[in-house]
């Protein structure tokens, strides 16, 4: 019996591609946000919110939407008057992230020099998507109120990775028994430095102090 | 869910090493080293395996050995390093949060192995 030393990470090509992406983002200075959460957090709904406020402060925005089988969500953002393109993974059963094998290919379908901000909507999962290296600025996780307290502590990964967390749907808060400091104390338990937002997409509660530190982390990037 | 991803990873690596060293023989044996930070299920990753490695006649014998890499963290306040069972990420000793994961993160192909001819 003969053994060969390999000593290779099994993403290689994925971190590889990840880091043409930076390279991309660096060149052309756009930030790049990767957005994760559950099925059904209101990641559009928040994005529906948010992105226009960006607007007006002037930031050029585009969006990566990734779907297993519909536009739906593609549709709803392309509303915003801005580029869109959508991922569909696949039309039955469908691949559980966006890799930086699709995300690659889908900013060269963006003018990138007229861009400060692409935003990837990733596939409602807080598995996979955790896994796979995007080359985004900023990883940043949305769970939503009527999810459990304890999910930070059931995908620890995601909670990691990110760095920035929004708990959303907080309108809702009055109608649930829903512990938002366990929440919170349970995001600190697996990343004490997580920066925590809470709002509402729907009614845009808790927005504006999102928008500001968004704003000037999207700022930083674009001047440097 | 990402298991599938992975073993196709595995296979593509070892068949990229199996060339790069014109091996003939038939492998034997793939050792990983997968960090509990990863949450691989690892039934699921050999069922992918070996869905992947029937169609390859150099792989079909291959057994995945897997290695699994507890989660250690060391304490950047009391430099105390200890490894956690349960996704805490707080020294026990001083209660500081400000750690660093030094292990458990890993995600690689170790080794293959091969019978002689």
């Amino acid at each position: 019996m003969t053994e060969i030393q390999v000593v290779r990470n099994i993403l290689e090509a994925n971190d590889q591609l990840a880091n043409d992406i930076r390279n991309e983002a660096s060149k052309y200075r756009f930030f790049l946000i990767n957005v994760m959460s559950s099925p059904g957090s209101g990641k559009t709904t928040l994005l529906e919110k948010l992105i226009p406020e960006l607007q007006k402060r002037g930031v050029k925005v585009a969006v990566i939407a990734g779907d297993i089988t519909t536009t739906a969500d593609a549709t709803r953002l392309a509303r915003l008057n801005l580029p869109v393109v959508q991922i569909n993974t696949e039309l039955f059963g469908g691949d559980c992230h966006l890799g930086a094998e699709i995300i690659l290919p889908a900013l060269q379908k963006f003018e990138l020099k007229d861009l400060d901000l692409v935003i990837i909507e990733n596939v409602g999962n807080l598995v996979c998507p955790a896994e796979f290296d995007t080359g985004a600025d900023l990883n940043l996780v949305v769970i939503s109120v009527t999810e459990g307290e304890d999910k930070p502590l059931k995908y620890p990964l995601m909670f990691r990775v990110c760095k920035t967390a929004i708990i959303n749907k907080i309108d809702l808060l009055p109608h649930l028994k829903f512990d938002v400091h366990l929440l919170e104390k349970n995001i600190r338990k697996i990343n004490p430095q997580m920066e925590i937002f809470k709002c509402s997409g729907l009614t845009g509660t808790g927005l504006v102090e999102l928008v500001e530190k968004l704003y000037l982390k999207i700022n930083q990037k674009n001047s440097s | 869910m990402h298991e599938l991803q992975i073993a196709q990873n595995i296979v593509k690596i070892t068949e990229d090493e199996v060339r790069q060293s014109d091996l003939t023989q038939s492998i034997s044996a793939i050792n990983l080293k997968i960090g509990k930070m990863h949450a691989v299920i690892q039934e699921s990753l050999r069922f992918s395996f070996d869905v992947l490695k029937r169609e390859r006649a150099q792989l079909k014998q291959a057994e995945l050995i897997i290695s699994e890499i507890p989660v250690k963290i060391r304490c950047r306040t009391c430099h105390k390093t200890q490894l956690i069972t349960e996704p805490i990420f707080v020294c026990s000793d001083c209660s500081s949060t400000d750690i660093e994961i030094i292990g458990g993160n890993e995600l690689y192909v170790d080794s293959i192995e091969y019978e002689d001819q």
